[in-house]
């Protein structure tokens, strides 16, 4: 009796932590929940009961704001200029990440903090310069532009990891390679690439996320509607559709259905690339 | 992005490796390796940058016309410009508020799952969800939340009985900043607590046992024994943080635009602003702005992280 009340004043401990814990989760699903509900409702439906149930649910709806909108345009827009800045931030990247942690040279100091002190320049003070700059080179408002500014921007935070994980690969690997004959490009490609490959894959989880959801640039260098990437066509679907809720929603979950897709089935390498950099 | 870890790497800690074939490389081959990342980042992101300095000296108008204004902007900006000067505050205001929101809130959340929280593995999947998504679905899904009208946050305000505090948060300026920072907190807390949670789960266990013999409280345990030895990772979540809401654009955008009444204007905003959204056509007094802003941002780190790191606990 008494072991039992013991345990049931334990649990009554736990009470509180449990309640906050359930307040949280319902702060941080709950907006989601609402706006999943809402993009299968008609805005008449939410404008009569905001908080119902899809009842119909209207799954036409996405096929609606699909076609009849630029969303498909966003879409592959994001899909190709997010792609192709990351393959190429990857491979730059590792290979002068591989450069500074392998080779001991003159000038590794000076090469290391240029690229480096990249990571507490502020966008706003490229942003502006940059508009000029690709002005000039007639790149403004074209994707192939968004692309060499992602990838210049991005550089510092690839090198950064992956330079802490290639340095920390032992020496005596690389000494072995170039007695049996390796050039330095097969050590770079056959030692260092498949040993780095979980750094690698972070990097790429962590630019990924970051680009996909690029707006401040985006939002400065584009500027005709069917060169939008996802974030500027969200807003720019939800700005024309300030009046219909239902679909503003529905575009809205278009936007969020990948991410959440993508996350179920890979959470803990998202976790940690998100988080790569700041967890050492 | 560990700002001590990475100051750590120019202090010149190498150790002199003994000079082993495997080392050294021709030119050449170190130009192939470093030319690409060099030449992008210097066409993209060095030039830019001294191009904003230069800029920031200069008036930049269309059709090229360009007027050395020396030190001009820099007057204008810090002694008339009343704007510039609302906007410092409300980033100050915010990037204060926030930075704390986020340490000790993300080090309460990583605590409850670190405590064995029921279905903590999944909570933690659950918590980190707000971090992945862009802040333009952030921005409009609490743009909604807000809502006068219909929105989630006068519903539940008058749902628990709380009806007179319904108001039209983001519309009134002495509730904007307020509501914005609650949204932008609502997606980076998750951010926080796992960098919190691996940190916990690295901790010796052996000090956390001996604690709990003493008979050490949790109040007690948390300020006594988990905080220091936290030290690190607190350092650079409180950096990483600062740096992040100093420069804070893309959900000011999206929910208010620096509105109403100036009430969330931030540097970044009016940066923006001024460049492409007033019709004053010159983007050497933006540049200004960018630059003084980079220069305070400096400092701060530095400050920062001379006061908060311990010496002997530089190499993590």
């Amino acid at each position: 009796m008494n072991a039992q009340l013991q345990l049931w004043l334990g649990q009554l401990r736990r009470l509180p932590l449990v309640v906050f814990v359930i307040l949280y989760t319902a702060v941080t699903g709950g907006p989601l929940l609402w706006v999943a509900m809402m993009s299968l409702r008609t805005t008449a439906e939410i404008f009569k009961n905001p908080y119902g149930f899809p009842s119909p649910a209207h799954w036409e709806k996405f096929a609606d704001a699909w076609t009849k909108s630029n969303y498909s345009t966003y879409f592959w827009n994001s899909t190709i200029v997010v792609v192709i800045a990351v393959v190429l931030v990857t491979v730059i990247g590792a290979m002068a990440a591989h450069c500074l942690a392998r080779y001991n040279f003159r000038g590794n100091r000076v090469v290391r903090f240029l690229i480096l002190s990249g990571l507490v320049l502020p966008p706003q003070l490229l942003i502006l310069a940059l508009f000029q700059i690709l002005l000039d080179l007639n790149l403004y408002n074209t994707l192939p532009g968004l692309v060499l500014v992602y990838v210049a921007t991005h550089i510092a935070m690839t090198v950064y990891i992956l330079e802490g994980f290639f340095a920390q690969i032992p020496q005596d690997l690389f000494d072995a390679a170039r007695m049996d004959g390796y050039s330095d490009f097969e050590i770079f490609w056959r030692v260092t690439m498949p040993i780095g490959a979980p750094a690698i894959f972070t990097t790429v989880t962590l630019n990924f996320i970051i680009l996909w959801n690029e707006f401040l640039f985006a939002v400065i260098l584009l500027t005709d509607d069917d060169k939008r990437t996802l974030p500027l066509g969200i807003m720019h679907f939800t700005g024309s559709h300030q009046l219909d809720v239902g679909m503003a929603a529905t575009g809205l979950m278009i936007a969020i259905v990948p991410i959440v897709a993508i996350y179920a089935l890979f959470s803990e390498t998202m976790i940690k690339g998100m988080t790569a950099g700041a967890v050492r | 992005m560990s700002i001590s870890g990475w100051l750590s790497r120019f202090t010149g800690r190498n150790s002199a490796a003994p000079e082993i074939d495997a080392r050294r490389a021709g030119l050449g081959i170190l130009v192939v390796f470093l030319a690409p990342a060099l030449l992008v980042y210097a066409a993209f992101t060095i030039y830019p940058v001294l191009r904003t300095f230069y800029n920031a000296f200069h008036a930049i108008k269309p059709h090229g016309v360009v007027e050395f204004v020396g030190l001009g902007n820099f007057t204008t900006l810090l002694f008339t410009d009343s704007i510039f000067w609302k906007a410092v505050t409300n980033t100050a205001i915010f990037t204060i508020v926030a930075t704390i929101v986020d340490v000790i809130g993300g080090l309460l959340l990583a605590l409850c799952l670190f405590a064995r929280a029921p279905l903590a593995p999944l909570l933690r999947v659950v918590w980190f969800t707000p971090v992945l998504m862009s802040y333009v679905v952030v921005g409009i899904i609490w743009v909604w939340i807000y809502d006068y009208d219909w929105g989630l946050a006068n519903a539940v305000l008058h749902w628990v009985g709380l009806g007179a505090f319904e108001q039209s948060w983001l519309g009134h300026p002495s509730t904007a900043l307020w509501s914005v920072l609650v949204a932008h907190e609502w997606k980076w807390l998750g951010f926080n607590m796992i960098v919190f949670l691996a940190a916990l789960h690295a901790l010796p266990a052996e000090v956390l046992g001996a604690a709990e013999l003493d008979n050490c409280g949790w109040f007690a345990k948390l300020v006594y024994i988990i905080a220091p030895m936290l030290r690190t990772t607190i350092v650079n979540l409180t950096v990483l943080s600062f740096i992040g809401k100093m420069m804070v654009f893309d959900l000011i955008w999206v929910m208010t635009s620096g509105g109403p009444l100036w009430s969330t204007e931030t540097v970044s905003t009016y940066v923006y602003k001024r460049a492409f959204e007033w019709n004053t056509f010159d983007l050497g007094y933006p540049s200004a702005i960018a630059v003084l802003w980079f220069i305070i941002i400096l400092v701060f780190i530095a400050i920062m992280t001379r006061l908060l790191r311990q010496r002997d606990r530089l190499e993590f």
